[in-house]
C-alpha cells in the first residue's frame, strides 16, 4: 500500500463524514483513452473566428467548422465541402457546388444560403476576403447545393482565399450565425467540422471542449492539414488552459494532459528525457520575428537610419534570446518570405548575410543626420519573445550610439499605443518588437505585414512604391513561375525600403504522451487521425 | 448587535461607490485597447475603431460610467467584452475553485499557525522556540511561486502523491476535491501561517504575563488548559485580526497560487482580464473582492464580541 492509498482511505473516511458520501464517478479506461486532453498555445476567451482573429480562436474553430476547401501540405488549395466548381473563361463567374449530406451540428443540412452569409460575413473582414468583396458583382445561391461568386475582373487566387489557413479562415455557418454583424460576436455555436463545441462545458481561461459529431461526413482521401478526409478518432478532445508552462510540463510528465502545444524552449530538455514523452516541431512554418520602425518621424523616416539598423542588426542574436542553444529551432532570415516554401526568396538579402558591419552602419547613420534624440522602443514584457528581443535591441541601438528609450510595458498596451500616430515624445513611437506566423508569410495574400502602401499599411505606416507594385504583380501572375520572379523583386524593394526588421525564423515544438498517435506536423494542431490508447 | 450590523452593511455602500468610481476612473486612464487584442494583428485601423464603436468604448467617460452604474444598481455586472458571456456567470464559474482554496487554506492555517505560535510562548527562548519561529521566518520569506514548484516536484513528480495541477468541484467527491487542494493550499498558506504563527506567539507571550495565569498555574490548572482555555481565549482578539486582514493576503496570494497549479479561479479570471482589457470583468472582480473585504471587517468585529465579552456594539 502506497502513501496516496493511505491519504485516499483517509480522506475517504472524512469524505463519509462531511459530505454524507458524495463520492467521483467512476471513469472507466476506455472513457478516459476517449478523451484527448490538450494544452493550447493561449485561452480560448472568445469563440467568433471571424470577429476575433487570434491564432487560438482559429485552432478551435478549424475543428468545429469545416471551408469550401482546405489547404494541404504542399500549399495548394483542395476540395473540402464543395464537389466541384467551375469558372468561366474570362475568369469572372465562378459556380460551385456543394457535397450532398452535409450536416450542421444542430442537425440542418448546409444548403448554399448558408455558404452565401458565411462568405459575405467573412469577406468584409478578411483582406482577401475584401479584395473579393471589391470586385464583386453578385454572390448568390442558385439553388439548394449551388452557388454563384460574379465578379467584375478575374481573382485568379480565389481558391487559395476560400481554403487558406490565415485567420479569419472561410468558415461555414448556418445562415442565422452568419448574418450577425461582422464586428459583433456570434453566440450561438453550431458547426459544420467534424467536432461539437460543448458550450455549457465553456470556462474561458480554463476548459473548452470539443465532442466528435457524428454526422460529419468526411471526406475519402487522406488528410493533410485542412484538406482531405477529417477523422475523429476521440470521443472528446478537452482543451486545458495552463497559463504556467512550468505547469505544463509538470501534468505532461505525470499523465495529466496528453498533449501540450508549444513547451516553452527552457523545458524541451527535460521533456526529451522522459521516455513516455515524444518531442518534436510542431509548426514547420515557423515564426519570424520583427521589429518594426516609424516611417513617420525621425529618425526612421530615413532610409538611412533604417538600412543602418538592418546593417548592424545579427539575427544570431535575436534567435539565440528567443530559442537557447537548440541550432535546430532556428534559421537567419535574409527575406520576408516562410523558408522551404515555394516562394521562399533570399533575392536582395545581402545586407542581412555575412559579418555585421558596425562602423559602416555607424557612417549610415551619421549620414541620415541622427543627432542623438531619443529612440522610444516599445518592448512588451509579458511575452517571452519580445522581451527577448527588445533587449537585444536595446543593446543593438546603444552599441550604434543611438538614444534609447526603453519602454517597458505589456503587450496591452504596445498594442493600442503602436496605433499612434503622434510623435514619439507625445505617446507615439520609434520602433516596436512583433513576430508573424510563418503561414502568413508564405505569400502576399495573408501578408499584412509586408504592405508597403503608408497611411494604408500596418502599423509604421512605410512607404515603398517597390514594393507595393510588386504586391500587385504576385496576384496578377498566372503561373508558379511569374510568382516566383514576382516575390524575388518584392523581397527586394522590401529590404532596400526596410519595411521591417526581420530577426529570423524560429521553429518551436510540441509535445506528446507515447500512448497518443497521429500527432502531425501543421501550421495549426490537426486533431484529426489522432488517437489515444489506455 | 443586529442595528449595529444593519448599520455597518449600510455603511459598505458609499465604500462601494467610491471603489466603483476610483476602479471605473482608473480604467479608463490606464492604457491599452480591448478592441486592438480583440480585432488581432493583421486588422486595420478602421477594423479597430468599428470594434471600439460596437463596443460602445468610444463614448464619453461619463456616460460610460452611467450606464455601468445604472446597470450594477440593477443587478447586472454586464457582459464579458471577450467572452460575451455574463460577468456574474463568469465569477460564478470561478467563484468555487477560489472560495475551496481560500477555506482550505484558512483552516489549514488556523490548525498549524495557531498551536505553533502557543508552543512558541509557552517555550519561549527555548530551542522549540526558536526553531518555530525560524519556520515561520522562512515561510515568511519564501514566494508562493517557489513553495508551488516545490511542493509539485516532490509531492507529484517525484513521489506521486498528488496532482500537479486542476481542480474538481466538491461534488464529484471529497478526495478528488482535496487532493487538487493540499498543495495549492499549503503554498499559499505558508506565508499566512507563518504571520499568524508569530502573531499568536507575541499575543500570547503578553497574556503569559498576566497574573490570572499565575492564578491558574497556582490553583493548579494544567498547562494545556491554561494555554488553551485560559491565555488563547484573551490572546485571541489580535489573533482574529490578523486572521481577517489576511484574508487579502490570500486573495493576492491565490493570484500566483492558481497559476502555478492551473486551478481554474477568480484570481486568473483577474489576470486574464487585466491582460486583455476586459473592463465588465475586472470591474465586476474588484467590485467583488472589495465587498467581500468589508464584510469580512464586519465578521471580525463581530467575533471580538465572541472572544471576548467586554466587547459590545
Amino acid at each position: 500500500m502506497d502513501r496516496r492509498t493511505v491519504l485516499k482511505g483517509l480522506a475517504g473516511a472524512g469524505s463519509l463524514a462531511l459530505t454524507g458520501g458524495l463520492s467521483a464517478p467512476a471513469i472507466a479506461q476506455g472513457a478516459a483513452a476517449r478523451t484527448l486532453r490538450f494544452v493550447p498555445q493561449a485561452n480560448l476567451a472568445n469563440f467568433d473566428p471571424i470577429w476575433g482573429t487570434q491564432y487560438v480562436v482559429r485552432n478551435a474553430a478549424a475543428m468545429v467548422w469545416d471551408t469550401l476547401y482546405g489547404i494541404d501540405s504542399s500549399f495548394q488549395p483542395q476540395r473540402q465541402m464543395v464537389e466541384s466548381e467551375e469558372v468561366t473563361d474570362d475568369g469572372t463567374t465562378w459556380t460551385f457546388k456543394l457535397r450532398s449530406g452535409l450536416k450542421f451540428h444542430d442537425g440542418a443540412p448546409v444548403l448554399s444560403k448558408d455558404v452565401v452569409a458565411s462568405l459575405t460575413r467573412w469577406s468584409a473582414r478578411d483582406p482577401m476576403g475584401l479584395m473579393i468583396k471589391a470586385l464583386q458583382q453578385e454572390l448568390t445561391a442558385v439553388d439548394d447545393r449551388t452557388f454563384k461568386w460574379v465578379l467584375k475582373q478575374p481573382f485568379p487566387k480565389m481558391l487559395y482565399a476560400l481554403g487558406k489557413n490565415n485567420s479569419p479562415c472561410a468558415f461555414i455557418m448556418p445562415e442565422r450565425i452568419a448574418q450577425t454583424d461582422p464586428f459583433k460576436q456570434i453566440s450561438e455555436y453550431v458547426g459544420s467540422g467534424p467536432l461539437k463545441f460543448a458550450k455549457s462545458e465553456w470556462v474561458p481561461g480554463a476548459k473548452a471542449v470539443f465532442e466528435k459529431f457524428a454526422d460529419y461526413s468526411p471526406r475519402q482521401e487522406k488528410s493533410s492539414w485542412l484538406a482531405g478526409g477529417k477523422q475523429v478518432m476521440v470521443d472528446r478532445v478537452e482543451w486545458v488552459i495552463m497559463p504556467d508552462p512550468a505547469t505544463a510540463a509538470a501534468a505532461l510528465q505525470n499523465g495529466e494532459i496528453d498533449w501540450w502545444e508549444n513547451p516553452i524552449a527552457d523545458l524541451v530538455p527535460v521533456l526529451k528525457k522522459n521516455k513516455n514523452i515524444s518531442v518534436d516541431i510542431g509548426d514547420p512554418l515557423g515564426n519570424i520575428g520583427s521589429f518594426r520602425m516609424n516611417f513617420l518621424y525621425p529618425p526612421f523616416n530615413d532610409v538611412k537610419a533604417r538600412r543602418a539598423v538592418l546593417m548592424a542588426l545579427s539575427q544570431e542574436d535575436y534567435m539565440r534570446a528567443i530559442v537557447g542553444d537548440d541550432n535546430s529551432l532556428w534559421k537567419s532570415l535574409p527575406g520576408y518570405f516562410t523558408p522551404d516554401t515555394p516562394l521562399y526568396t533570399e533575392v536582395g538579402g545581402e545586407i542581412l548575410k555575412g559579418k555585421r558591419d558596425l562602423d559602416a552602419a555607424k557612417k549610415l547613420l551619421a549620414e541620415s543626420g541622427y543627432s542623438g534624440q531619443p529612440v522610444t522602443c516599445l518592448v512588451a514584457q509579458d511575452q517571452p519573445i519580445t522581451k527577448a528581443m527588445g533587449d537585444v535591441t536595446a543593446d543593438l541601438l546603444k552599441k550604434l550610439g543611438m538614444n534609447v528609450d526603453f519602454v517597458a510595458t505589456d503587450w496591452g498596451t504596445v498594442g493600442s499605443r503602436r496605433a499612434q500616430k503622434t510623435p514619439p515624445g507625445q505617446g507615439g513611437w520609434n520602433m516596436f518588437h512583433t513576430w508573424h506566423a510563418g503561414a502568413d508569410c508564405v505569400n502576399p495574400a495573408p501578408y499584412t505585414a509586408i504592405r508597403a502602401n503608408g497611411d494604408k499599411a500596418w502599423f509604421g505606416w512605410p512607404t515603398s512604391a517597390g514594393t507595393e507594385k510588386e504586391v500587385t504583380s504576385w496576384f496578377e501572375a498566372k503561373n508558379l513561375d511569374e510568382e516566383k520572379a514576382a516575390i524575388g523583386r518584392l523581397n527586394k524593394a522590401a529590404i532596400d525600403d526596410v519595411v521591417y526588421a526581420p530577426t529570423g525564423f524560429f521553429l518551436s515544438y510540441t509535445a506528446w504522451r507515447k500512448n497518443v498517435s497521429g500527432v502531425t506536423k501543421g501550421p495549426l494542431p490537426l486533431f484529426w487521425g489522432v488517437s489515444k490508447s489506455a | 448587535m443586529l442595528s449595529y450590523i444593519l448599520r455597518r452593511i449600510v455603511a459598505t455602500l458609499p465604500v462601494m461607490a467610491i471603489v466603483a468610481l476610483f476602479v471605473f476612473s482608473l480604467l479608463y486612464i490606464a492604457p491599452g485597447d480591448p478592441a486592438v487584442v480583440i480585432a488581432g494583428d493583421q486588422a486595420s485601423p478602421e477594423d479597430v475603431e468599428r470594434i471600439r464603436q460596437s463596443l460602445g468604448l468610444d463614448r464619453p467617460f461619463l456616460v460610460q460610467f452611467g450606464s455601468w452604474v445604472w446597470r450594477i444598481l440593477h443587478g447586472d455586472l454586464g457582459t464579458s467584452i471577450f467572452t460575451n458571456l455574463p460577468v456574474s456567470a463568469m465569477i460564478g464559474q470561478r467563484l468555487g475553485p477560489t472560495l475551496s482554496l481560500m477555506i482550505v487554506t484558512l483552516l489549514l492555517t488556523i490548525v498549524v499557525a495557531v498551536p505553533l505560535g502557543v508552543v512558541a510562548a509557552w517555550k519561549a527562548g527555548s530551542l522549540i522556540d526558536r526553531v518555530i519561529m525560524g519556520f515561520a521566518v522562512f515561510g515568511f520569506s519564501l514566494p508562493v511561486f517557489v513553495v508551488g514548484y516545490m511542493l509539485a516536484y516532490i509531492f507529484a513528480l517525484e513521489l506521486e502523491w498528488l496532482p500537479v495541477q486542476g481542480y474538481t468541484p466538491l461534488t464529484q467527491g471529497f478526495w478528488p476535491w482535496l487532493e487538487n487542494l493540499i498543495l495549492p493550499a499549503i503554498a499559499l498558506g505558508c506565508v499566512y501561517i507563518a504571520l499568524v504563527a508569530r502573531i499568536t506567539r507575541a499575543a500570547m507571550l503578553e497574556v503569559l504575563q498576566q497574573d490570572y495565569i499565575r492564578t491558574a498555574k497556582a490553583k493548579g490548572l494544567g498547562q494545556g488548559g491554561i494555554l488553551f482555555i485560559h491565555a488563547l481565549k484573551n490572546a485571541a482578539v489580535p489573533i482574529v485580526t490578523v486572521i481577517g486582514i489576511g484574508i487579502a493576503l490570500l486573495i493576492g496570494g491565490a493570484v500566483v497560487t492558481e497559476s502555478v497549479f492551473a486551478i481554474p479561479g477568480l484570481g486568473r479570471l483577474t489576470i486574464d482580464a487585466i491582460l486583455r482589457r476586459d473592463y465588465p470583468v475586472i470591474q465586476g472582480i474588484v467590485l467583488l473582492f472589495s465587498f467581500v473585504y468589508v464584510l469580512v471587517n464586519l465578521m471580525i468585529d463581530v467575533t471580538y464580541t465572541l472572544v471576548d465579552p467586554r466587547i459590545r456594539y
